[in-house]
């Protein structure tokens, strides 16, 4: 599903990724670990299209990245939900507004929206706060609308960067369980964490970054 | 407050799928009815962009309303101008009418009227008040008069000024003259008001492209987590653009609307003056408030050049802003 072939990320002459090799499964799940400033941020903005490689390919979805135009960008983000450390909810719009907001842009009609929303946001078990604005619920009730809204367009691929940085130990499990959860039914799901105590209860493989270089198990990296 | 917040359905809307055109048009219908809401949150701020753009509508619009309607004024000036045939002092009354009956056989003389050497003399007593000066002259200095009037197909400045040389070499015939000098320079002054407002509404159509493209360039900024987020969750440009497109349409609409007020009561507010002028010179003109037509460009021309203003500013503002 998220394949990298040879990838280099420099920034001015600093590197952010060295020779990055691995490949993501249809229906996978993975944990993406490593200090900060080890590349997980850059990664993950590689795979969203908000940064370009230095060079190598970049495949998500059998699509070549480098090969996409400009244009082609919002299609290509639709593919995937993804889910903010700082959950970046828009303060002013109420929760059920949020969560529409991927659903919106597709051009998705009122019925069939709200229906979308309020599932997700019952899969969440947020159904009772549509109406609240973002700032009146706790950290960990915002980051789950935060995931909401990642799901709502029931994308083929879930990113997540530290999706649990700001919880305590009780909610950041249950986070990690919507996530398996999602994985279940089909969605491949790659997160960034540097939550090892939590990452190495899961079940999951897990890739790690140090200073831009890749390691983990071979059934995720390639030669 | 959200500028691209999605409406909130209160009844479910049938449940086949929609036409592509369907959808193009319901979300247009979505962005209007949202960028209207939009533009009630911040009623200050927009009106005094309005006004800023209303008055650059104003100067250029009313400018070329007077300019136009002086034109006309001049046109019909023109047309009531006429030429003075003075014959010579030796030529008879029997000679002068003879001359006046001929010219008015030609085509291109709507009306010749003889007026006798005597009758310019009480004319010019009537309306000189130097009755005594003349009085003690002991012969009428005047010459007999004929006064011309070129037909209406032959009133153009030239016409008239071929239709004077003719005259001219007819016999008994001393002096032509047609006062076509102030004609001109009131051309002259017309083209001269022209070129300059032609100048003007250049200038101030750039302005309200500059005005709109920088109220947009603000609202972008405020906007930006916004932008950011639909970005990130796959918006397309033309998505996030099309408020803001909306945004500057509405604010030509009502600049359009402000510009046209003012307009008319600057018309009211001139009128009496100007009937005053229009007088002076014998003619019914009267200064016309915008026409039908008049308003209908006022308004495209103020809701174009704001869309306009908007998209040049929107593409690039909105390119500056990519998650990182």
């Amino acid at each position: 599903m998220i394949s990298f072939e040879q990838v280099n990320k420099k920034y001015h002459d600093k590197s952010a990724l060295v020779n990055t090799n691995f490949h993501l499964k249809r229906g996978d799940m993975a944990f993406l670990t490593g200090h900060s400033g080890a590349g997980k941020s850059t990664l993950l903005k590689l795979i969203m299209l908000m940064e370009h490689p230095t060079s190598g390919k970049i495949i998500v979805d059998r699509q070549d990245l480098g090969r996409l135009k400009r244009a082609q960008i919002p299609a290509h983000r639709r593919k995937i939900g993804l889910v903010f450390q700082n959950h970046q909810l828009l303060m002013d719009y109420s929760v059920f507004d949020n969560v529409a907001l991927p659903l919106k842009i597709s051009g998705y009609n009122e019925r069939d929206s709200s229906r979308r929303v309020r599932a997700a946001l019952d899969k969440v078990g947020l159904l009772d706060k549509e109406k609240l604005l973002p700032q009146v619920l706790s950290s960990g009730e915002q980051q789950r609308v935060g995931i909401a809204r990642a799901i709502v367009n029931k994308p083929k691929i879930i990113l997540a960067d530290e999706p649990t940085g700001n919880l305590d130990p009780a909610l950041s499990t249950e986070i990690m369980r919507l996530f398996q959860q999602f994985n279940q039914v089909g969605v491949s799901v790659l997160i960034a964490s540097h939550d090892l105590e939590l990452i190495q209860r899961l079940p999951h493989p897990v890739i790690q970054l140090n200073q831009g270089r890749i390691s983990g198990p071979p059934s995720l990296m390639r030669q | 407050m959200a500028f691209f917040k999605p409406r909130q359905a209160h009844n479910a809307s049938r449940s086949q799928p929609e036409s592509p055109s369907k959808r193009w048009l319901r979300e247009h219908k979505e962005v209007v009815v949202s960028s209207w809401g939009q533009l009630w949150q911040t009623p200050f701020a927009n009106l005094l962009t309005w006004l800023t753009l209303a008055i650059a509508l104003t100067l250029p619009a009313g400018l070329l309303l007077l300019l136009s309607q002086a034109q006309h004024l001049g046109q019909q000036i023109n047309q009531s101008s006429h030429i003075s045939v003075f014959l010579a002092p030796y030529a008879s009354l029997e000679q002068g009418q003879f001359i006046t009956q001929q010219l008015e056989l030609r085509p291109d003389i709507a009306q010749a009227t003889y007026i006798s050497a005597e009758q310019a003399l009480i004319d010019f007593k009537a309306s000189s008040g130097l009755n005594d000066i003349l009085a003690s002259l002991t012969e009428n200095p005047l010459p007999a008069t004929i006064l011309v009037e070129p037909a209406n197909a032959f009133v153009g400045t030239d016409a008239i000024a071929k239709l004077a040389v003719q005259l001219r070499q007819l016999d008994q015939i001393d002096q032509v003259l047609v006062d076509m000098a102030w004609l001109d320079r009131l051309q002259a002054l017309l083209d001269t008001s022209e070129r300059f407002t032609y100048g003007l509404s250049l200038l101030l159509a750039f302005g309200v492209l500059l005005v709109v493209g920088n109220t947009v360039r603000l609202q972008i900024e405020s906007r930006k987590q916004e932008i950011l987020v639909i970005k990130l969750v796959g918006g397309t440009d033309a998505y996030l653009r099309r408020p803001f497109l909306y945004a500057g349409f509405w604010a030509g609409l009502f600049a359009a609307i402000i510009a046209w007020i003012i307009l008319q009561l600057g018309t009211s507010f001139l009128h009496p003056s100007l009937l005053l002028l229009a007088q002076s010179y014998q003619s019914d003109w009267q200064l016309q408030g915008l026409s039908g037509v008049g308003s209908l460009i006022l308004i495209l021309t103020s809701c174009g050049l704001s869309v306009l203003g908007a998209s040049l500013t929107v593409g690039r503002q909105l390119r500056l802003i990519e998650p990182k």
